[in-house]
């Protein structure tokens, strides 16, 4: 491998690069528009509470003081319908999701000892499962206000050393493992479109080998990524007030990660692309190996509340890791609780890396 | 002495049935424009890239500068290519391109020189993918040239060229090839192999059919040259009278001889009984008359 080789070729595909809008436009401002996405929605700076339907068909002072108190939580702005309307008709016309019916008999049962209310949901169960699961806290304090009963078990949340709990800083590393899977996605596609081309033949003609236009390429890609994840973390930190631990250390082992990160999904890229010269094929090909690992691996949200299984198969994913040691590095400072990690994808990167090169050939077929 | 700088011996090429190229040979001697000419299909580019080290052969030698093409590293110093159907990075512009040859094939020519030569000059900052055909086509010449090769593999390189592009490449093969260099050509145009190239092969569903200088090829297969006169029916009755034989084809007349000093004797028959033809031209086969009948007959005989 020749240096020489590999910066003539760094530099001329990096000033065609720059000619292309698409390229730019996915390895710089797609990642800036999905943070500022995230980060505004999940920045949790306000809480805009949520409409609540509610039909009262046993009006008394308990039955409107129940109201109130959800009202009152901040967390529902209630609405109040007529009792002569029929409140399935109402969600379905007004597409609600759900709706808080006081039955008739509401007051007389609360009088007995038992004042049942009805959720009524509609379209989507986790929007009236977390509704029901809100309502339900204000009754218990309601019930507990009723019996003059103190509460024992209090539950609060606080900080932990080192990390705000802010989304944001979840989704900085998330979208970092993002960028460096789409390098990936560039390798799928340019790998087949200039074997069709006959880019290949071109280049090497040049005296360009086929490991110097691989290295040549991570090595432009590593300098695009450090550039885009730098806007990346500046933007959480400046716009969202990201809290990351950013030092000497913390900063070298991130690059580490991140080229580790690259030099494997480049090499998954380019096995990829050798499936087909048909773009749609590849195409296929590289949705099936990108996506599950998009959605699966913690790049737009945590798998903590997923289901057990899809966290045991994202547990073969290796961007989980990638994302996971960021996380760690990043947002706790924490470099020795996943060094290992970070060993073992080096090392894959680099078995990886010779397999591609094995397998990747520049001779006409 | 001539020096050989290229040979090929027996060489095979076979993808499971097919044969590509059937055991052919021929040399290439220093500062000699050859031609590989044959219909589409016939085995010239895939024995052009055996040459060029692209593609690995089946079986026979073949020697590039006393080199093996398929082995040696660092013959592509000394070559210059220009691919059928050149392509290049879209995005990338001419001078880009050739400082990308210039620095990996660690050539020291005057970037500016080449771009005049292939009359790019004023394109040199333009994208690739914004460039015409014929621009493009100018560049792939262009890079085949950065390293000031020994040979020049140039597989049609007027492929679809208008006449003034395709003048201004054959003045630029003309110019490399009295710097002495030595080229292989492949192409479609017999026109262009008659001009340019010193010795021809016609290759024919993988075979060398025959070989030679365009002259020796014409001399071998040509039949009757021609002699055509416009005139009327009164030039038509005298050539009866004089026992010619002939074809009347609207206003010409199609006389075919053996030997072409028998024109002389035709018109001096014609002057002498004051015959009134308005003009006449003398006809000899090109190459192309003589390639397209070699590669019908041995289609026709094979359907036969």
């Amino acid at each position: 491998m020749k240096p020489s080789r590999v910066s003539a070729y760094f530099i001329l595909h990096a000033k065609s690069y720059m000619r292309s809008r698409s390229a730019l436009f996915f390895q710089i401002a797609f990642p800036v528009i999905l943070i500022l996405l995230f980060g505004a929605i999940f920045s949790g700076s306000s809480y805009s509470p949520s409409t609540l339907i509610v039909q009262n068909e046993s009006p008394s002072a308990i039955s409107w003081e129940v109201v109130d108190a959800i009202n009152s939580s901040g967390l529902f702005k209630v609405q109040v319908i007529g009792a002569n309307q029929n409140i399935s008709d109402y969600i379905n016309s007004h597409s609600i999701q759900a709706a808080l019916l006081i039955p008739s008999n509401f007051t007389t049962n609360y009088a007995y000892g038992y004042g049942l209310l009805i959720l009524k949901g509609h379209t989507n169960p986790t929007v009236a499962s977390a509704d029901y699961q809100t309502i339900n806290g204000i009754l218990t304090q309601l019930n507990f206000k009723a019996s003059n009963a103190s509460e024992k078990l209090i539950l609060s949340s606080q900080v932990a050393l080192g990390n705000s709990g802010k989304t944001i800083n979840f989704y900085v590393p998330g979208l970092i493992g993002f960028t460096v899977l789409s390098t990936m996605f560039n390798m799928v596609y340019t790998v087949p479109n200039y074997r069709r081309e006959r880019l290949f033949r071109q280049l090497s003609f040049s005296g360009l080998t086929k490991s110097e236009w691989i290295t040549a390429n991570m090595l432009f890609s590593f300098l695009m990524l450090v550039l885009s994840d730098i806007v990346l973390v500046a933007i959480g930190i400046f716009v969202f007030g990201a809290s990351l631990t950013l030092n000497i250390e913390t900063i070298l082992a991130s690059a580490l990660i991140i080229f580790g990160g690259l030099v494997f999904f480049t090499s998954v890229g380019i096995l990829a692309g050798l499936v087909s010269d048909n773009e749609e094929t590849v195409s296929v090909v590289g949705n099936l190996v990108m996506f599950p690992m998009m959605f699966l691996s913690g790049v737009f949200f945590p798998l903590n509340f997923a289901p057990a299984y899809l966290v045991t198969i994202s547990k073969f994913l290796p961007l989980t890791y990638f994302i996971n040691s960021l996380i760690s590095v990043l947002d706790y400072g924490n470099i020795s609780a996943v060094t290992l990690q970070i060993v073992w994808l080096l090392l894959g990167s680099a078995i990886l890396f010779a397999v591609a090169v094995k397998l990747f050939s520049w001779k006409q077929k | 002495m001539t020096e050989t700088v290229i040979s090929v011996s027996n060489l095979v090429k076979s993808y499971s049935d097919l044969k590509a190229v059937d055991d052919i040979s021929f040399s290439i001697n220093k500062g000699e424009v050859f031609s590989l000419l044959g219909p589409n299909g016939a085995g010239k580019t895939t024995t052009v890239e055996i040459l060029e080290g692209v593609r690995n052969r089946t079986s026979g030698d073949v020697r590039v500068l006393g080199q093996d093409p398929e082995r040696s590293k660092s013959l592509i110093y000394k070559l210059g290519i220009l691919p059928q159907d050149f392509s290049f990075i879209y995005n990338s512009t001419p001078k880009e391109a050739l400082n990308f040859y210039k620095r990996t094939l660690r050539a020291s020519t005057d970037l500016d020189e080449i771009l005049t030569m292939v009359d790019l000059s004023d394109k040199g900052s333009t994208p690739f993918q914004k460039m015409s055909g014929g621009q493009k086509q100018k560049l792939g010449l262009a890079l085949s040239m950065v390293n000031d090769p020994e040979i020049l593999f140039l597989d049609e390189p007027t492929s679809g060229l208008d006449p003034r592009a395709r003048r201004n490449i054959w003045n630029v093969i003309k110019t490399l090839k009295a710097k002495g260099k030595s080229i292989l050509l492949t192409t479609h145009y017999l026109e262009e192999a008659e001009l340019l190239a010193d010795r021809v092969a016609i290759m024919n569903k993988g075979e060398i059919i025959d070989s030679g200088t365009p002259m020796e090829i014409i001399e071998r297969h040509h039949e009757d040259d021609r002699l055509i006169i416009r005139g009327d029916g009164e030039v038509s009755a005298l050539l009866t009278t004089g026992g010619y034989k002939f074809e009347r084809e609207g206003a010409y007349i199609k006389i075919n001889m053996k030997n072409i000093k028998d024109a002389t004797q035709i018109i001096n028959y014609l002057y002498e009984r004051k015959a009134k033809f308005e003009d006449f031209t003398l006809k000899r086969e090109s190459l192309e008359d003589v390639f397209v009948r070699m590669v019908g007959e041995i289609e026709e005989d094979e359907a036969e």
